[in-house]
């Protein structure tokens, strides 16, 4: 949800203040392009950097496509090959792809069981003409964290741009470009509760990243994103950043209580349960847990009053199980049975308790409605019986 | 999330209230077990009949490993099957399942695993009945 001290940061700019930021001749446009400015200034201070290095986009997914696309098509003549990971969110595996068809190369590095790369790995994948390496801060499914300031140094080594999806880190962690090594940086405004519609990329100045945009235009944002900025949604991301700032380490200790009250209580009540992703190196506000022998849409039913996600086909479009469990090596029947349970600042211990209580309840009402629990009660090893195909 | 816009409300009355959940003895003549699907897919039906002595379906039950349309398309099953005689519930289509649940295009293979766990619970019946006639025919 949004944070209502956003709300009020944005309403003036959507009533009374209704001035282009890039107006230069008038007192409207000097009013907003100022709350446009210290927007910039707020969203820069969360990570770290310069404001003239953070570019407003339409959203994370904008931002990433920008940054993979923008980068690598900036350095073609000389850089053909780019990095990333299994588990990257979907508009930056399409991005990759979208440049594979453009002629370029692409290694989508595996990940361990756990969830994180092999810095081993990452090392081994480097060629002369590497331009980028993409890797995601937290991931939106499993939350697991990746070794960001290692990476960060293995790709200043090389001499090759770091790019993060951090959409989901920002303002849950505390991030810094400089001590990260981060050279480019995607950010989402609706993550942190902020308004949908906007996002940010962070693009470093020193050393200078260069990228082609996307969009053609004015010339707005460093000629890096042509468009009007949309001030009351930047001035909404702003605040969102400076909320977040101040409220980071309250929220990070009360989300961990939050989340080891629901995975404690859970899995003390329920056998066979299992949570995906390391359990270290985490965010603790993103959990997700597969009830084996349960199928996760069926349990969704019964909790639909609460928002939470699940890894199985059933719930995807595509009626695939999910890519990111898959990478992790999770048996597919295990990903048919997870469900993601997200805890944030407005989460309360009501809901986790009302959550929990419902989910014990309908993962046993589940199982014994289950066939592949009753085989599992009576001693079949499921694993040795040949299903039936379909 | 394809769960549609609005789960159907038949899907839903199904989950909440599943008809016929539970087992039959697998050992008995005169059950049928079909067992479907596979755990890889996040689809699995189990569905028992109970014929009497003139191949009338007495009884039925179900478990399913499944989404709520997999859930309600087997319950629904096992509803259909009761009453009717081993070639009437062979005459069972998914489509009809499909139909009654109103169930979205997605969900289609839902049905057509149901209708799979019918015939294949009455296949184990017949097998049971007759394993002799069965061999000879399969030599044949």
């Amino acid at each position: 949800p949004q944070d209502p001290r956003v709300l009020d940061s944005m309403l003036p700019y959507l009533t009374a203040y209704y001035g282009n930021p890039h107006s230069r001749t008038h007192a409207y446009g000097w009013e907003s392009e100022a709350a446009m400015e210290k927007a910039r200034q707020q969203v820069a201070d969360l990570i770290g950097a310069d404001s003239r290095e953070i570019i407003f986009t339409s959203g994370a997914t904008e931002s990433n496509n920008m940054a993979i696309k923008g980068v690598a098509r900036f350095y073609k003549s000389r850089k053909k090959h780019i990095i990333t990971t299994q588990t990257e969110h979907k508009c930056v595996l399409d991005s990759c792809r979208s440049l594979e068809t453009e002629g370029f190369r692409v290694t989508y590095l595996p990940v361990k069981k756990n969830g994180l790369i092999d810095l081993k790995e990452l090392e081994a994948a480097f060629q002369p003409d590497t331009s980028l390496v993409s890797v995601m801060t937290v991931n939106n499914e499993i939350g697991v964290k990746q070794p960001v300031h290692d990476i960060g140094e293995i790709c200043r080594v090389h001499k090759v741009f770091f790019h993060t999806d951090a959409a989901q880190a920002i303002g849950k962690i505390p991030m810094d470009v400089n001590d990260m090594k981060i050279d480019l940086m995607s950010i989402s405004g609706h993550k942190i509760y902020g308004p949908k519609g906007v996002g940010a990329i962070y693009v470093r100045r020193r050393p200078r990243v260069r990228l082609e945009p996307l969009q053609s235009g004015g010339g707005q944002e460093r000629g890096l994103r042509s468009g009007t900025v949309p001030t009351p949604l930047a001035v909404g991301l702003g605040a969102a950043c400076e909320v977040a700032q101040q409220e980071m380490e309250y929220d990070h200790k009360r989300i961990s209580q939050l989340a080891e009250r629901l995975v404690t209580k859970i899995m003390s009540e329920v056998p066979d349960v299992v949570m995906n992703g390391d359990r270290e190196h985490r965010y603790p506000g993103c959990i997700n847990l597969s009830f084996a022998y349960v199928e996760g849409e069926s349990l969704l039913m019964a909790l639909k009053d609460v928002a939470l996600s699940s890894g199985s086909a059933c719930t995807s479009a595509s009626l695939e199980p999910s890519y990111v469990l898959r990478a992790i090596g999770t048996d597919e029947d295990l990903a048919h049975s997870s469900i993601r349970f997200g805890i944030g600042r407005f989460t309360t211990e009501e809901e986790v308790d009302y959550t929990v209580q419902k989910c014990i309840q309908h993962v046993k009402r589940l199982r014994e409605m289950s066939p592949l629990w009753e085989m599992v009660q009576d001693g079949i090893d499921l694993k040795s019986i040949k299903w039936t195909q379909h | 999330v394809a769960v549609g816009d609005a789960v159907p409300r038949q899907v839903v009355d199904h989950y909440e209230n599943p008809r016929n959940v539970g087992s039959l003895d697998r050992n008995a003549k005169n059950v049928g077990t079909g067992l479907v699907g596979a755990p890889a897919c996040g689809d699995v039906m189990k569905l028992q009949v109970e014929v009497d002595e003139n191949g009338r379906i007495v009884d039925a039950r179900f478990k399913t490993f499944g989404c709520g349309s997999a859930i309600a398309s087997s319950s629904l099953a096992t509803e259909w099957v009761k009453g009717k005689t081993v070639d009437e519930a062979l005459k069972i289509k998914n489509t009809d399942i499909a139909k009654e649940l109103c169930l979205p295009p997605v969900k289609l293979h839902c049905s057509m695993l149901a209708e799979d766990a019918i015939k294949a619970a009455l296949a184990d019946y017949k097998l049971k009945q007759d394993p002799n006639k069965e061999e000879s025919e399969k030599k044949a």
